[in-house]
C-alpha cells in the first residue's frame, strides 16, 4: 500500500510538471476537437494525431496521447449526446437517453452527469490500475511463451464473443486479422511473406495505415452513403451542473458503472466494449420504473459513461503489465510506445519506471482536465457541430492524409491507406465489424513469435500449451467462453444486450 | 413426394445475399494468401516455417467463408445494397492524388515534381469535396485554401514536421 502511494507520488511529481500537464491539456483539448466530429472514433483520432507527438520525449509523447484518447473518448460521448450519433460502439448506449435528454433542453446537464462521472470513474481506475500495476508484472514474469499465446487466444476468444452482430462474421474478422499480420519479411528466416514482391510491403502491413484506412476513410465512404441524419439539437443546451437531485439519482449508478467497467476493462480481448451495455442493462433492471430508460433517464447517461471511462482506463493494464493491448486504441499506443523506444511490457515498469507512474498520474490529470475544458467549451462544440458533412470530411480527409504521411514520411503510405478504405468499405457492405481484425491483426505477430518460442522450447510437442498449468487454466477459459456464447440460450441474450 | 422436392428446391435459395457474398469475400482473400504463400516452406511443427502459419490461416479464412456461404443458404439475413461509387472514386482518388503529389513521383513517361503542402493540400479538398452530393464549388475553394494555410501553420511550424511545403516555389 505505502509502496503504490510512493509510487503515484513519484508519478504525479512527473506529470504536475508545466511541460507535462500542458501536454496532457493539449492532448485533451485536440482530442476531443477531432472526437467531436461525427463518425471520427477514438481510433481514427488517436491514429491521425499520432505524428503530433513525434518531436516530444516519451514521457511527454505518451502523457499527450493518453490525453487525445481521454479527449476523443469524450469528444464521442458529446456527439452521441447531442447529435444522436456514436463515435464508436462504446457511445452507443450514451445515445439512447443522453440525446433524449438534450431534446427535453438538458443537454447540459446529460454533458455535465457525463464529465462529473467519468472523472468519478477514472479516479477509482487510476488507483485500480495503481494497486494491480506491480502485483500483475510480478505475475507476469511468471509467463512463458506458452502461457503468452494461450493469454492471446483468450484475448481473441473474447474479442469474438463481444463483438456486435454474428459470431461468425466475428471469427471471420479475427483470422482476416491474423492473415495480414503475418504479410511481411518473416522473422526468423527473412523470407517476404505475400508481399507481391513490392518493397514497401517487406515490413508488413503498418497499423497506422490499416486502422486510418478501415476506420477512418471508410468511415467516410459509410456516412457518404447514408444521406445526413443529423439532428443537432436545437434547444438550449441549459445548465450544465446537474442539481441535487441528479446528483442524488447517479451517484449510485455511476458507482456501479465504475465497478463493472473497470472489471470488464481488465480482460484481454476489448472487454470494455461491453461495459457500458452491461451497466445500461443492469440500470434497466433495477429501476423503480424501466419504462423511464429511453426516454431521458439521467441513470442512464451516469451508469454507462463511467462504465464506459473505466474501462478505457483499465484496458491499460494488460498493455502496460503484459505487453498485450486488449484493443485497437491499445494497439495505437503499443505503435506508438514502439517509436519512442519503449517495448511495452513487464519491463517497463521497472525500467521505465518515470515513464509507467508517470503515465497513470497523467490519467488522473487528463480526467480532471476534460471536466474544467470541456464543460465551459460546449458551447464551441455545439457550433463544430453545425459545420456541414460536406466540409467536414474534407478536413477529416486533410488531416488523415498529413497524418499517415507524417508517419514514416512515406507519400506510399497515403496511398496504401486508400486502398485500406476501399477494403473497410467492402467490409462494411458485407456486414463485418472491423474492430476484432485490428486485434487479430495486432496480436498476429506477438502470437506467431510466442508460438514459436514455445514450440521450440517444447520440441515441437502442441501438449506444452496443456501441460503447462496457467496456458492450460487460460485456455479453458477461452473454450467455455465460447461454447457459453454458442448455446442458443445466451446468444439470444447477447443479441439482446447489444440491440438494447 | 414431387411437392416435396419442389418445397426443398425452393428453400435452397439465397437468403441473405450480404452474408454470400462475405463468404465469397472471405474465400477469394484466403486463396488469394495460398496463392501468394505457395512457394513458402511450411516447415515441421518443431521448426515452424516461414509458410506455416499464413497457410493455417488463409485455410481457416476459407473454411468460415464457405460456413458462411452456406449459412446464407439456411438463415435470412441482410441483403447486400448498393454500392456508391462516387464516393469511393473521389474519397480515394484525393487521398492517392495525395501521396503521389507530396513528394512527386515517376512512372514510366509520367513525372510529376514534388509539389508540396500547398499543392497536394487543396487537391484533396477540392477532388474529395466531389464526393457530395451537395457540392458548393464556391465555398469549397475558398474552404481548401483556409484548410491548407492552417495545416501548413500547424504541421509545418506549430508541429515542425518535416513535411514539404512548396519545393518547387519556396525551396522547402
Amino acid at each position: 500500500m505505502t509502496e503504490m502511494f510512493a509510487n503515484l507520488g513519484l508519478g504525479f511529481g512527473i506529470a504536475l510538471t508545466l511541460k507535462n500537464i500542458a501536454l496532457c491539456f493539449v492532448g485533451c483539448l485536440v482530442g476531443t476537437l477531432v472526437g467531436v466530429l461525427p463518425g471520427v472514433g477514438p481510433v481514427a483520432t488517436i491514429a491521425m494525431l499520432l505524428p503530433i507527438t513525434f518531436g516530444l520525449d516519451p514521457v511527454g509523447a505518451l502523457i499527450m496521447l493518453a490525453g487525445i484518447y481521454y479527449g476523443a473518448q469524450y469528444g464521442g460521448s458529446t456527439t452521441a449526446i447531442l447529435v444522436n450519433i456514436p463515435g464508436e460502439a462504446t457511445a452507443v448506449v450514451t445515445t439512447l437517453d443522453g440525446h433524449q435528454m438534450a431534446k427535453q433542453g438538458r443537454a447540459g446537464v446529460a454533458l455535465g452527469t457525463a464529465a462529473i462521472g467519468s472523472f468519478v470513474a477514472g479516479c477509482f481506475a487510476t488507483l485500480i490500475i495503481a494497486a494491480l500495476g506491480a502485483p500483475l508484472t510480478r505475475l507476469a514474469l511468471l509467463f512463458g511463451p506458452a502461457e503468452y499465446f494461450s493469454l492471446m487466444v483468450m484475448g481473441l476468444c473474447f474479442a469474438v464473443v463481444l463483438a456486435r452482430g454474428s459470431i461468425l462474421k466475428a471469427f471471420c474478422m479475427i483470422m482476416l486479422g491474423l492473415l495480414l499480420s503475418t504479410v511481411g519479411t518473416d522473422l526468423e528466416t527473412g523470407q517476404e511473406r505475400m508481399t507481391f514482391g513490392f518493397p514497401p510491403l517487406a515490413d508488413g502491413v503498418d497499423f497506422a495505415v490499416l486502422a486510418m484506412g478501415v476506420f477512418g476513410f471508410a468511415e467516410v465512404l459509410r456516412n457518404l452513403e447514408n444521406p445526413e441524419a443529423r439532428d443537432v439539437v436545437r434547444s438550449k443546451i441549459g445548465r450544465l451542473l446537474p442539481d441535487w437531485n441528479d446528483i442524488k439519482q447517479s451517484t449510485a449508478p455511476v458507482l456501479r458503472g465504475t465497478f463493472i467497467g473497470g472489471i470488464l476493462g481488465i480482460l484481454p480481448g476489448n472487454g470494455a466494449v461491453l461495459g457500458p451495455f452491461a451497466s445500461y442493462t443492469l440500470e434497466k433492471k433495477i429501476a423503480k420504473d424501466p419504462s423511464r430508460f429511453g426516454k431521458g433517464a439521467i441513470e442512464g447517461v451516469a451508469g454507462p459513461e463511467s462504465a464506459n471511462n473505466a474501462g478505457a482506463q483499465t484496458a491499460f493494464i494488460p498493455l502496460l503489465t503484459l505487453g498485450i493491448p486488449p484493443n485497437a486504441v491499445m494497439a495505437l499506443m503499443v505503435g506508438a510506445m514502439t517509436i519512442h523506444g519503449i517495448i511495452p511490457g513487464p519491463q517497463v515498469m521497472t525500467k521505465n519506471p518515470d515513464l509507467f507512474w508517470g503515465m497513470i498520474a497523467s490519467m488522473w490529470i487528463g480526467n480532471l482536465m476534460l471536466l474544467v475544458i470541456n464543460l465551459p467549451l460546449v458551447g464551441l462544440w455545439v457550433k463544430l457541430l453545425q459545420v456541414p458533412y460536406r466540409l467536414m470530411f474534407p478536413a477529416i480527409l486533410i488531416f488523415c492524409s498529413i497524418g499517415i504521411y507524417s508517419v514514416n514520411n512515406q507519400p506510399v503510405d497515403v496511398i496504401f491507406t486508400a486502398l485500406f478504405g476501399l477494403f473497410g468499405y467492402l467490409l462494411i457492405k458485407l456486414g463485418f465489424e472491423p474492430a476484432p481484425m485490428l486485434l487479430g491483426f495486432v496480436l498476429g505477430k506477438l502470437m506467431e513469435e510466442k508460438l514459436r518460442q514455445a514450440l521450440i522450447i517444447s520440441r515441437g510437442s502442441f501438449m506444452t500449451f496443456i501441460e503447462r498449468p496457467i496456458s492450460a487454466g487460460l485456455l479453458v477459459v477461452a473454450v467455455a467462453i465460447l461454447v457459453i456464447a454458442l448455446l442458443p440460450s445466451m446468444s439470444k441474450k447477447r443479441d439482446e444486450v447489444f440491440t438494447e | 413426394m414431387s411437392l416435396n422436392k419442389i418445397e426443398a428446391a425452393r428453400s435452397l435459395r439465397i437468403r441473405s445475399t450480404q452474408d454470400f457474398a462475405a463468404g465469397l469475400f472471405m474465400l477469394a482473400l484466403a486463396l488469394l494468401a495460398l496463392f501468394l504463400s505457395r512457394d513458402l516452406p511450411t516447415g515441421t511443427l518443431r521448426q515452424l516455417g516461414p509458410g506455416m502459419l499464413p497457410k493455417s490461416f488463409a485455410v481457416i479464412c476459407a473454411g468460415l467463408g464457405l460456413l458462411l456461404s452456406a449459412n446464407s443458404l439456411r438463415y435470412n439475413g441482410e441483403k447486400l445494397t448498393g454500392f456508391s461509387w462516387r464516393g469511393v472514386f473521389f474519397v480515394l482518388g484525393a487521398a492517392c492524388l495525395f501521396g503521389l503529389t507530396i513528394r512527386g513521383f515517376e512512372i514510366g513517361p509520367l513525372k510529376v515534381p514534388a509539389l508540396g503542402m500547398l499543392v497536394s493540400g487543396p487537391i484533396v479538398v477540392l477532388v474529395s469535396g466531389f464526393a457530395a452530393t451537395d457540392v458548393r464549388p464556391k465555398e469549397l475553394i475558398i474552404f481548401a485554401a483556409a484548410m491548407t494555410a492552417g495545416c501548413a501553420l500547424m504541421f509545418k511550424y506549430a508541429l515542425s514536421l518535416p513535411i514539404p511545403l512548396a519545393p518547387w516555389l519556396l525551396g522547402i
